[in-house]
């Protein structure tokens, strides 16, 4: 680290503006100092590109909260997983297999969402406890196992659906349709609150970071996921539970899954067998752009949220400027590569 | 272990086994002619109901059996299945292809060795085929365009939201538009490719809404990119004061759409699923198949969905 030329004595000790200064530039040089730098950056482009004013209004950034949130929702499973050198390629395929799931159950069998929610969420942890179970029991590389259930889940949910979407329009036997009525909870949840400025969704998403950051800075088994992700034989040495404690990263990340599947289910009104296509690539450059290392054993559910952020601003801006698709595909990439040489640790 | 790789392999022998045993159904008669048809993918739901439309024009014709492939949006896949089915030597393949280039060598083969070809909705190049079915997007485009011409009396904002433009039929949709309201002053003041996708589209409306105080008419290339604009309007409360037009009209989705008031007309894009197995069973009796069969649209109002919509001049 650099230290400044002036001798401490001229400073006048500890206090002062030097050392404060010195402190500033501490952060900034920090993981969530150089995240909140590069969301810093996006949210100056937006200013500046602000497409007549769009960008300052508050509706614009509601919005773009709103749009970011399920992708938000897999990235807190995601950083659990990365913490422990692990991946997650199935987040986008468990996200439209609850989300067909979800409508079934409502829409089509008519229960309760106090029954479907839960329901739901297991079968997300359920396939996630699967992916889990792989990755430890039989020792397949994370990438492989889940790869391998990113495609069984998305056959899973165009064999449920029928390769239809969900929705009200329930088919007859002579091809004929009958509608029927939208679940509340389908209303519910793709509502918004506080004099329509917060979407409900938002603060799902809100609620997955707070409870990710609390298993992360202040429980047990979140230590054992960045013990597991820094070194793992360590990690099994000093009598960590690794099997145990994947699977519980994995089965949390389909759990988070879950939730991002009802959330994009009520949004659109409908169960899309193809919902959730490419998200696993959107949230593993939330994560990425956060700071979290994909070498495991670092990261957390602050450099996360600002992530999310991050890369909601950033399609926000690209959106409201009507930037045509080529050239908004080649910006996303440049920027991601981009923050992420920015971010890494100077050791 | 030697044990647990015997284990690995007797269940994988086991799986294989089985995965080749279960498709077999036993037919009571033997169906008199087989047709081969070629789905490229069955994740648009426009596609899911071309294949159920087939279905139940074939159902109504014992004497014909489907064989359905699906190539998963991958042309190359696409091309085996082809080869599979002449390999199989089925009487008829009914093709809808992903992209005209990589397909048309194959549809050629087949159709060299006398195995009539029916082309569904989009191209291949050449001539080597029995019988292209499709409706005309740049028409569709075109009658959208001067629907919205005459609703909005000429002048007005209007947002368009595209379908995927490395497509033709977004290209089409698009430039048929383009064509309908020449000579009006309506100014498109935003434009976005929503790639088919309803939340895409959502999201376009949504920094549409943010960044224009006064939009008249969304025109959408298809029925979902219409709805997720309605909900994104919907959403910031200003769905009175804005119109919207969609293309698909599927009986389940845009008719519905139409009818609940939701979009203002619906563009039908007709499958053809029908019209192909009329063909192919005339083809198959012997009669003569013209090469082109352009299928007509109806457009879909609130008003005329019970009726069964209008068909659009020729």
């Amino acid at each position: 680290m650099n230290t400044p030329a002036a001798p401490a004595a001229a400073t006048g000790g500890r206090r002062g503006p030097l050392a404060a200064a010195r402190s500033v530039l501490r952060f900034l040089r920090s993981p969530s100092g150089r995240a909140l730098l590069s969301l810093a950056l996006v949210m100056l482009l937006g200013f500046i590109f602000n497409a007549d004013g769009a960008f300052l209004s508050w509706d614009t950034h509601r919005d773009m909260l709103r749009q970011v949130s399920v992708c938000g929702i897999l990235a807190c499973g995601m950083t659990l997983v990365i913490i422990t050198a692990g991946i997650d390629l199935s987040v986008g395929s468990v996200l439209g297999l609850v989300a067909v799931l979800f409508s079934l159950v409502t829409i089509r069998w008519g229960w309760s969402p106090v029954l479907a929610v839960p329901a739901c969420l297991l079968i997300g942890a359920a396939g996630g406890a699967v992916s889990g179970a792989i990755v430890a029991g039989f020792a397949i590389q994370p990438f492989i196992a889940t790869l391998a259930m990113m495609v069984f889940a998305r056959g899973l949910a165009k064999f449920v659906s029928g390769g239809q979407k969900i929705s009200t329009a329930v088919p007859q036997a002579d091809g004929t349709y009958q509608y029927v009525e939208i679940p509340e909870i389908f209303n519910q949840v793709s509502a918004k609150v506080l004099h329509d400025n917060v979407a409900v969704v938002t603060l799902i998403l809100l609620a997955c970071v707070l409870a990710c950051g609390v298993l992360l800075a202040r429980l047990r088994w979140g230590r054992y996921l960045y013990a597991i992700g820094g070194n793992e034989e360590a990690a099994r040495l000093s009598g960590i539970p690794v099997a145990g404690t994947k699977i519980l990263a994995y089965s949390l990340s389909g759990l988070f899954c879950a939730v991002a599947g009802i959330c994009q289910a009520a949004q659109e009104l409908q169960g899309d067998p193809e919902a959730g296509s490419t998200y696993e690539l959107s949230a593993i450059a939330i994560v990425v752009i956060g700071g979290t290392s994909l070498r495991g054993g670092r990261g957390g559910m602050l450099l996360t949220l600002l992530g999310v952020l991050t890369i909601g601003y950033l399609e926000k801006i690209l959106s409201i400027n009507a930037v045509g698709e080529a050239s908004r595909l080649m910006l996303t990439g440049a920027i991601i590569v981009g923050a992420v040489w920015f971010q890494r640790s100077r050791k | 272990m030697k044990t647990r790789r015997a284990l690995l392999w007797t269940g994988a022998c086991a799986a294989l086994g089985l995965g080749l045993a279960l498709p077999t159904g036993a037919a009571e008669t033997a169906p008199r002619w087989t047709i081969g048809m070629s789905q490229c993918n069955l994740g648009e739901p426009w596609r899911v109901q071309m294949n159920a439309d087939i279905k139940r024009e074939a159902e109504k014709h014992p004497e014909i059996k489907v064989v359905y492939k699906d190539a998963q949006n991958d042309s190359l896949r696409q091309v085996s299945h082809v080869e599979e089915f002449v390999r199989a030597g089925v009487n008829l393949i009914i093709i809808s292809p992903k992209e005209a280039a990589p397909l048309t060598p194959a549809v050629a083969a087949a159709y060299k060795k006398s195995i009539p070809v029916i082309v569904l909705d989009r191209r291949v190049l050449g001539q080597e085929y029995t019988c292209f079915i499709g409706a005309d997007n740049k028409k569709i485009g075109k009658a959208a365009g001067a629907y919205i011409a005459k609703l909005l009396g000429g002048k007005g904002n209007l947002v368009e939201l595209k379908g995927l433009m490395t497509s033709t039929p977004g290209q089409d949709r698009h430039s048929g538009f383009v064509e309908g309201i020449k000579g009006s002053e309506l100014k498109v003041i935003f434009e976005a490719d929503m790639k088919w996708l309803e939340p895409n589209a959502r999201t376009e409306m949504e920094s549409a809404l943010a960044r224009f105080k006064q939009i008249d008419l969304v025109y959408a290339h298809n029925d979902p990119g219409a709805h997720g604009a309605y909900l994104a309007a919907k959403a910031a409360g200003r769905e009175k004061e804005i119109r919207f037009v969609g293309i698909d009209a599927l009986p389940h989705e845009g008719q519905v759409y139409a009818k609940q008031g939701l979009l203002a007309a619906s563009f039908e894009y007709p499958t053809g699923g029908k019209e192909s197995i009329e063909t192919a069973l005339d083809i198959l009796g012997g009669k003569q198949a013209p090469k082109e069969i352009t299928l007509r649209s109806r457009v879909f109002t609130a008003e005329n969905v019970d009726k069964g919509g209008e068909w659009l001049p020729e």
